[in-house]
């Protein structure tokens, strides 16, 4: 084949072109740190990639949810103590009140202590977590409970509060109020009350209704600290979920530093290579040996 | 018997033939670097040998040889070479324009860095989840109405990006058109000149190349066939005579583009839809772009800026994703303001609830509103496809305040109700009909959630660019080879000329002292013969 200077020329060109656009590949997935810049480099990366950030975000977004779902319950188990403790108390001093050496003035600061455990009681249930009442069902913007000089009026609702912490799956956050503070309960407490300022008093049936709306709330209570096992469990769920998700977004689409690294000090010797070649294409022709 | 100065006649010759030979040499030498030169030889032919056969020729012991002629100075070139070479710059040309094409929609539609459109809906999406776990927060609402106005956005921004790509094709369409035309211009120029030069037997090579050169340049346009018709008078048998170039078109009948007489310009009618090509006139002949199918750069731009195809609708990869945005956006907008009606917003429930205080009997059903939340012109649900990503906006209501985000349902009317959020938020992996956003009569198969969708239109356009480059690369290389033969056979080699040159330079010196040598001989007879009377 005959071979001439353009030729050679044109080859020695290319070749360092093309080396020198190997070289700049290398370069840009070191800096990116991405294997890919644009979607056709590889299809199957940037369509893998859209789907696994979705997913991710999707991820992201399940788990804010929870810490919402926590916030409620965290809450509603706080004012459930609180309100346990005020039925303890209430209790303890309705079987005082039963002994019969009590005198009318210490029956009478009894009432007033139980007046004041149900309007604390009244406070816990009208409980509001960042201007939301969290005993009101979805009517965060009411109070459920109102309390005046004509007694305790409840009108509290009891719709689930749902959060999405999965697709599709949907967690009640928030405990239900027609258990906990019912009417009932307060009239019961008001009962309570009058029962003590009257001299023949019946404590005894009092005790045992309320007794009965004790277990009501404790119930409730357990209900809300099973659901708080199932959001645990939740959570780790989809703490492993985000760990995978991340785990296989970057198996997909970062580079492999050594790797690439290593390809680009190899292609760099390549491009040497080229460049050497490059320059002895100014060779001596047959013109410098013509005399 | 032969002249006396036969030999000085013959050396003569020598003399002028290798001197001419040499001059070739200097060209070639100066043309080394020469776009489309082709190195020069003088073909050296033996003078008629003495005597000619005839009755009354002479006796002598055998023919005399009478020295060399020029026969002709001739390019080396090989044509088969050339028809490769077109063959597969017709393939360059329509790959790189592609390739070149595809990467434009292709950094518009960029889904890789955060910014793209996917970004825009994971967000709007985020925002929506956000707001149902805590439907009464303002904040939440309002960040709701702002990714709402940034999705909006993004399709406009999308929209009106490709248009603009679209609009910049346009003009390279009618600049490539241009130059094809004047190009052929150009070669009908050279075949006259040609013409006028070949009949008085000579071979206008510098002509020829220049031709050649024009020829390749316009074959990475349009896949063209080349002839070549003879000029007459004396023309010689190497010459080339005039080129007829015609369109390669397929199995139809190639029109005619130059022939040795006329020149048949090309111009582009954009009388389609939406601007889009329909016909392309060469001379006065139409032809239809549906039927249009000569590779080339021109057919490549075509694909990717918008023809009419057979059913007489616009196609090509531009208007195809405009298309997919405009049904992406009426689909979701259609389907998201349709939930979003059904629902309950805090104005609503407020309203509600007023009335609730003067007629207990009020219905929440009569205060349930139809507030859309994207709109199209006019504050109206979307009405026509065509074009919706480039109207989709936010609606003047939740403009106005974010009260009028729906979050409750009727079977739930509070403020702190979440399920039409949740609601919304499941319009995101609905799977809807977003291939003909009008016809819902498609197989279930068909349907995707959105951003299934616009993944499969985003690997869909992946695939078809990374084939195009590729297939750039590949053509890009089979022309190089053949680039590369060419070269081997028609680039000037230094070496070669200075060989050439030693040896001309040789057989003239040569000459030179055959011319000596015989007048030494003639000296002989002249001035040494008959001295015996002297």
């Amino acid at each position: 084949m005959r071979v001439t200077q353009s030729m050679v020329a044109a080859n020695s060109l290319r070749n360092i072109n093309k080396s020198y656009g190997s070289m700049a590949q290398y370069l840009e997935q070191l800096s990116t740190g991405k294997k890919i810049t644009k979607a056709s480099d590889d299809p199957v990366i940037a369509q893998k990639g859209m789907y696994y950030r979705t997913s991710l975000n999707e991820v992201e977004q399940y788990k804010r949810n929870l810490s919402e779902v926590y916030l409620w319950m965290d809450n509603s188990e706080a004012s459930m103590d609180q309100g346990n403790k005020s039925f303890q108390r209430i209790r303890e001093l309705m079987i005082q009140a039963k002994n019969d050496t009590n005198e009318t003035t210490d029956r009478e600061a009894i009432a007033k202590e139980i007046a004041q455990l149900k309007e604390d009681l009244v406070s816990v249930a009208n409980t509001q977590v960042a201007g939301r009442y969290i005993f009101n069902g979805t009517s965060v913007n009411t109070a459920p409970v109102t309390s005046d000089a004509n007694g305790v009026v409840v009108n509290s609702e009891n719709d689930p509060y749902l959060v999405e912490v999965s697709r599709g799956i949907q967690l009640k956050a928030n405990a239900d109020p027609s258990q906990l503070f019912s009417q009932e309960l307060f009239n019961t407490i008001g009962e309570i009350e009058r029962e003590l300022s009257e001299d023949d008093m019946d404590l005894d049936s009092l005790l045992q209704k309320f007794d009965g709306l004790v277990t009501t709330f404790s119930a409730e209570r357990s209900d809300l600290g099973a659901r708080y096992n199932r959001l645990e469990l939740l959570e780790s769920r989809i703490d492993n979920q985000e760990v995978l998700a991340k785990k296989v977004l970057s198996e997909n689409e970062d580079v492999d530093m050594e790797k690439v690294y290593t390809d680009f000090i190899t292609q760099e010797s390549v491009h040497r290579a080229a460049l050497q070649m490059g320059a002895s294409i100014i060779q001596p022709s047959l013109v410098d040996f013509l005399r | 018997m032969t002249s006396t100065f036969h030999g000085l006649e013959t050396a003569r010759r020598g003399l002028t033939t290798q001197q001419a030979a040499l001059y070739v040499v200097g060209q070639n030498v100066a043309n080394a670097n020469t776009l489309g030169y082709s190195h020069q030889r003088v073909n050296m032919a033996a003078e008629t040998a003495y005597p000619n056969p005839g009755m009354n020729r002479e006796q002598i012991p055998g023919q005399m040889g009478t020295g060399v002629k020029a026969g002709s100075i001739q390019r080396v070139r090989e044509s088969f070479l050339d028809v490769q070479y077109r063959s597969e710059s017709t393939k360059l040309g329509y790959w790189t324009g592609r390739a070149e094409g595809l990467s434009k929609i292709e950094d518009v539609m960029d889904e890789l860095k955060g910014t793209g459109l996917s970004d825009s809906i994971d967000s709007f999406w985020q925002s929506i989840q956000d707001l149902a776990t805590n439907s009464v927060n303002s904040g939440g609402k309002a960040v709701v109405r702002e990714r709402g106005i940034a999705l909006a956005d993004t399709f406009t921004y999308l929209n009106s990006s490709l248009n603009m790509v679209r609009s910049d094709l346009k003009n390279e369409l009618n600049v490539t058109v241009e130059k094809a035309n004047s190009m052929l211009g150009s070669i009908d120029q050279l075949n006259k000149q040609i013409a006028a030069i070949e009949p008085h037997g000579y071979l206008p090579n510098d002509l020829y190349d220049s031709r050649d050169l024009l020829i390749d340049e316009l074959s990475s346009m349009m896949n063209i066939k080349v002839d070549y018709v003879k000029n007459g008078g004396n023309s010689q048998a190497q010459a080339m005579g005039s080129a007829v170039i015609k369109l390669n078109n397929g199995t139809a009948e190639p029109l005619t583009l130059v022939d040795s007489t006329t020149v048949n310009p090309i111009a582009l009618m954009f009388n389609g839809e939406d601007g889009a090509v329909d016909t392309i006139s060469i001379g006065g002949n139409a032809v239809p772009t549906a039927t249009f199918i000569s590779e080339g750069m021109l057919l490549s731009l075509l694909q990717t800026y918008g023809y009419t195809n057979t059913e007489g609708k616009l196609a090509g990869d531009l208007p195809d994703m405009i298309k997919e945005l405009d049904h992406m956006a009426y689909t979701f907008a259609t389907e998201f303001n349709k939930v979003h009606k059904d629902g309950l917003s805090a104005k609503e429930l407020a309203a509600w609830k007023t009335a609730l205080e003067s007629d207990p009997a009020a219905k929440i059903e009569d205060f349930n509103e139809d507030i859309l939340f994207f709109t199209d012109e006019y504050n109206a649900d979307p009405q026509n496809v065509k074009g919706f990503a480039s109207r989709i906006r936010i609606s003047d209501e939740i403009k106005e305040s974010y009260d009028y985000i729906a979050n409750a349902s009727v079977a739930t009317p509070n403020d702190g109700d979440a399920s039409n959020l949740l609601k919304l938020a499941d319009v995101f992996y609905e799977k809807l009909n977003y291939k003909d956003a009008l016809a819902d009569s498609s197989p279930a198969a068909e349907k995707e959630s959105l951003g299934a969708y616009l993944q499969s239109i985003i690997g869909t356009l992946a695939v078809k660019t990374e084939q195009a480059d590729r297939l750039s690369v590949n053509s890009a290389t089979l022309l190089q080879n053949v680039s590369d033969r060419r070269s081997s056979v028609s680039a000037v080699s230094l070496d070669e000329e200075m060989t050439n040159m030693v040896q001309f330079q040789q057989a003239y010196n040569a000459s030179a002292r055959m011319i000596t040598m015989i007048d030494e001989c003639l000296d002989k007879i002249i001035n040494g013969l008959g001295v015996g009377g002297r």
